[in-house]
């Protein structure tokens, strides 16, 4: 029993090795780290926000609103295309909620009306009697329809907060309605939350030929306004950051006209009336061109009233170019091909797909498609944060140092030092296990690796205990030390599932920090299980051989 | 050989542990009824992760926080009640202000927000009653997008249909209630970074919404019962159904008392001490376990004593483990309570408890269980591994 096969041996040694190679950069001082190679370096735990400082927010979307404006506008469609099929209506209503009731004059007339609906969005669920007929969305199209309102979202919050500047965002969809935002070592929050906040305004206007013609010597007009382009401030921020970030800081916030006179990056000089607005674009999307090669282009798609402006616009203008202005900076300047009536239309060039895609976003992300709220702020100061790792880190030292020495004082220098090293190799163990993973430690996570440690120790105890027993019954050492790991078994193995069933569901159940917690709590318990029994149990065979003891000192 | 081990708990006498299971039955339902009872009518000291609100951590800038003057400056903010502890050290206060439900007051804080953060001249208004919509009117004319970063100063969220069109004075913003209620939140965050900012360095800021509150609590306690289940029937699938029982009046028992903790010291309950509650449930089942795995053994090695004395047999030859494990695990919780930090703090007390009360209720509740449920060796199931391989 106590004598493994060389090749176990070998296995149980590998693990522990390659347990301490994964867990060394942890451990190691950055001045060390830095001569290593970087594929090494990186392999590091995550430290969570509540450590590293910074700032995590739960947002919830307004999907409700969503769904209502939505029944809105599929009214006024419903209402157009009865009103073209000559179909006589008494009324069309906006339930609350999820339906769209329309109330027929003449009954016999049903059937023509359900066609017209039909012709509006045949995906339409249909239901009611007599001359009333509700109007519906199916839920898989609405479950879809959610899903692409947070996607989308998270697009536009990644844009965003990107643009920032900050580091390594984590923008994910949390359960149906709601996208959890957080942002590691950013010092104030109230640019950020602002970024949230702010809706990106985009508008479509002409641009003024005349001046751009005339060069930048020319004098514009009180119509026109000179607005930077989207390349020429990435420009300017490549080439002159300093500038840059007084634009950024500058409050209240610099007009396009100041920023276009004060550091002369590429600028348009565009009519200040607006054409028609982003919230009047229904949808843009990257897509290819049926003929001609399929070429990567944008498409869009403009509301009624909407289109309608547009038609107009364009038909007087072909030739010229139009600029597409969002919030202070044009993001594109097509020239019009032709007039573009019918609600849609699509913007040509020599694009990249990536580019295309780009651009589709930036029309896209006008405005956010939902209103976002932060329903949950945990900020976390940056030093608040090292606090934490250094109170953290003292409970471990302290806690491993304590526990240590109780089991030298129980158990011997030889199986109090067994149980320590196994104690110490759990916890290279968790930290290679956590970097393997690429779990983030939490201050929790911390609380949980101190509380792994008074138990990794309990195995241990436990085999050690019936080690004593079986030596008071008589046992010969070798005997005792056998019986007591084989009996101590089922007792290890309960005692372990039981606290890791606790550990799994906090994980299922628990959110962020606490999350942590459970992570290290569980990697700890499974490890511990290698470490306190594998382990030692290997260390104990090469030292019974070694010493081949007739009487063990326990 | 350096030293010699000392058997630390090991004991000659053997003791009549359930031959106490009646007083400890009675101390048990007293301390039990007695948290119960302060968890009605005392309460828990709830945190912001359950209740919702908001908890700032600030640090003088310079010399030690003054309670009783933040005190009255956050009072008198018109945000509800507030809540102050130093928190680690005297110069850092933790400032916990009530869940913010809106409503004209919130307003009023929202109007001293643009006043003090976009400038003299704004007024803001609450709309009609019955709805949460808000009317900012600005000392100037603004565009779409200058209403736009002007309102998101006092932390409103806003979206394009909401905002007015052409350059105007006033822009309404609609919302509901719930939405105000939320945003709310923020205003008064606002409100006291501005009130106390000059003298004080914020060093944290939490806030929980009033619906994800709700669901927090929801989910924790769902988390709590899941748990205590699948413990049980971990236990019921690798023993018998008395021994199911037992362990999971022994988990209520310790989580019951555990809660009491909270009470008692008026610990801050967040999810953390959550956290704790569910710790405690998974290692008090621990020694149970541990126990019980020797109550089955000792069963089939002695088929002819009495359950009384079988139990008080297996409890004291698992009495040293029971005992150094929990002196293990106690003084590396308690290296947590002295070092871990404020934030750490509650969790580590409550750890501390359980591990009392974990090794306590093994003994006398989880065992005692067994004698009450009648649990007799014939109604053991025969075949057991571990049993077999005993013998060889």
């Amino acid at each position: 029993m106590l004598n493994l096969p060389r090749w176990q041996t070998i296995v149980i040694i590998a693990i522990t090795v390659l347990s301490g190679v994964f867990a060394l950069p942890n451990l190691l001082p950055s001045a060390v780290l830095d001569h290593l190679p970087g594929w090494y370096q990186q392999s590091r735990i995550n430290l969570g926000l509540d450590l590293r400082g910074g700032a995590h927010f739960l947002l919830e979307a307004d999907l409700r609103s969503v769904l209502s404006e939505r029944l809105t506008n599929l009214s006024d469609s419903v209402r157009g295309e009865l009103r073209k099929q000559q179909v006589a209506y008494k009324d069309i209503m906006v339930d609350q909620g999820r339906a769209v009731t329309v109330v027929l004059r003449d009954e016999a007339q049903r059937a023509k009306a359900i066609e017209a609906i039909r012709n509006v969005d045949p995906s339409l669920a249909v239901s009611g009697q007599g001359d009333t007929i509700h109007l519906a969305y199916s839920d898989q199209d609405l479950f879809r329809r959610k899903r692409e309102v947070i996607d989308q979202s998270i697009e536009i919050l990644r844009r965003r907060v990107d643009e920032t500047g900050t580091i390594e965002p984590t923008i994910v969809r949390q359960g149906d309605e709601r996208i959890l935002l957080q942002v590691p070592g950013i010092k104030d929050t109230t640019d950020l939350k602002n970024k949230i906040n702010q809706t990106a305004k985009l508008t479509f206007h002409l641009v003024n030929e005349d001046v751009a013609a005339a060069g930048p010597s020319a004098t514009v007009p009180p119509t026109t306004a000179m607005v930077p382009t989207r390349e020429g401030m990435q420009e300017l921020r490549r080439s002159n950051p300093k500038a840059w970030e007084e634009i950024q800081a500058a409050n209240p916030r610099m007009s396009p006209d100041q920023i276009c006179r004060r550091y002369q990056p590429q600028c348009l000089p565009v009519f200040k009336r607006v054409i028609v607005g982003g919230e009047d674009l229904d949808d843009a999307r990257s897509t290819f061109e049926q003929q001609q090669g399929g070429r990567p282009i944008i498409s869009f798609t403009f509301n009624a009233p909407g289109g309608r402006a547009f038609c107009a616009a364009t038909r007087a203008n072909v030739g010229k170019r139009l600029a597409i202005q969002l919030d202070n900076e044009i993001i594109s300047a097509p020239v019009v091909q032709s007039a573009i009536c019918g609600g849609s239309g699509i913007i040509t060039g020599t694009f990249t797909t990536q580019q295309t895609q780009e651009q589709a976003l930036l029309l896209r992300s006008g405005a956010l498609p939902a209103t976002l709220t932060i329903i949950e702020e945990r900020t976390v100061g940056a030093d608040l944060g090292a606090d934490a790792i250094r109170d953290g880190t003292v409970a471990t030292i302290v806690g491993t140092i304590l526990v240590a020495l109780f089991m030298f004082a129980a158990y011997g220098p030889v199986f109090g030092g067994f149980a320590n090293l196994a104690m110490l190799v759990n916890l290279l163990m968790v930290f290679a296990g956590m970097s393997i993973l690429g779990a983030s430690l939490t201050l929790p996570g911390m609380a949980g690796l101190v509380l792994t440690v008074g138990m990794a120790v309990d195995s241990n105890v436990l085999i050690y205990e019936r080690v004593r027993e079986e030596k008071a019954l008589g046992r010969s050492a070798f005997s005792s030390l056998a019986t007591g790991y084989e009996r101590a078994m089922s007792a290890i193995i309960d005692a372990n599932l039981t606290t890791l069933i606790a550990g799994v569901l906090l994980f299922g159940f628990g959110s962020g920090p606490i999350r942590g917690f459970a992570t290290t709590l569980s990697l700890g318990l499974v490890t511990s299980m290698f470490s306190s029994t594998i382990f030692t149990r290997m260390l104990l065979s090469v030292w019974v051989r070694w010493r081949r003891p007739t009487e063990l000192v326990i | 050989m350096l030293w010699k081990p000392v058997h630390l708990f090991t004991f000659k006498k053997k003791f009549d542990f359930l031959g106490q299971r009646k007083a400890a039955l009675i101390l048990s339902t007293l301390i039990n009824v007695v948290a119960l009872l302060g968890v009605a009518f005392v309460g828990l000291n709830f945190g912001i992760d359950f209740r919702g609100g908001i908890a700032i951590q600030a640090r003088a800038k310079q010399g030690v926080a003054q309670l009783d003057e933040l005190r009255s400056t956050v009072g008198g903010l018109g945000v509800g009640e507030v809540a102050l502890q130093e928190f680690g050290d005297p110069s850092t206060a933790l400032i916990r202000v009530q869940r913010q439900d809106g409503g004209p007051q919130c307003v009023a804080g929202a109007q001293k927000v643009m006043l003090t953060r976009a400038g003299p001249g704004w007024q803001v208004k609450p709309g009609p009653p019955g709805t949460g919509d808000v009317e900012f009117t600005s000392p100037a004319a603004l565009d779409a997008i200058a209403w736009r970063d002007a309102v998101s100063r006092a932390g409103l969220t806003v979206q394009e249909r909401q905002l007015p069109r052409g350059t105007v004075n006033t822009a309404k913003i609609d919302m509901t209630p719930e939405q105000q209620a939320e945003w709310c939140q923020q205003v008064a965050i606002k409100l006291v970074e501005d009130a106390i900012g000059a003298r004080y360095e914020i060093r944290g800021t939490e806030a929980v919404g009033p619906k994800i509150g709700g669901e927090l609590m929801e989910s924790g306690i769902l988390a709590v019962i899941a748990t205590m289940a699948a413990i049980a029937i971990y236990v019921w699938f690798r023993f018998e159904w008395q021994f199911a029982v037992g362990a999971l009046i022994a988990m209520l028992h310790d989580v019951i008392s555990t809660v009491g903790i909270f009470v008692l010291f008026q610990l801050d309950f967040s999810l953390t001490a959550l956290a704790a509650v569910l710790t405690v449930a998974g290692y008090s089942i621990n020694d149970t376990v541990v126990i019980f795995d020797r109550v089955r053994e000792n069963m089939r090695r002695y088929k002819k004593l009495g359950l009384v004395d079988l139990l008080n047999l297996s409890v004291n030859e698992t009495l040293a483990r029971t005992l150094m494990t929990s002196a293990t695990v106690f003084v590396a919780v308690l290296a947590l309570v002295l070092f871990g930090g404020p934030v750490l703090y509650s969790f580590s007390v409550a750890m501390l408890w359980g591990v009392i009360v974990g090794a306590y209720s093994s003994i006398w509740i989880a065992c005692a269980g067994l004698v009450y449920l009648n649990l007799r060796p014939e109604q053991l199931r025969p075949d057991d591994d571990k049993a077999e391989k005993a013998k060889a």
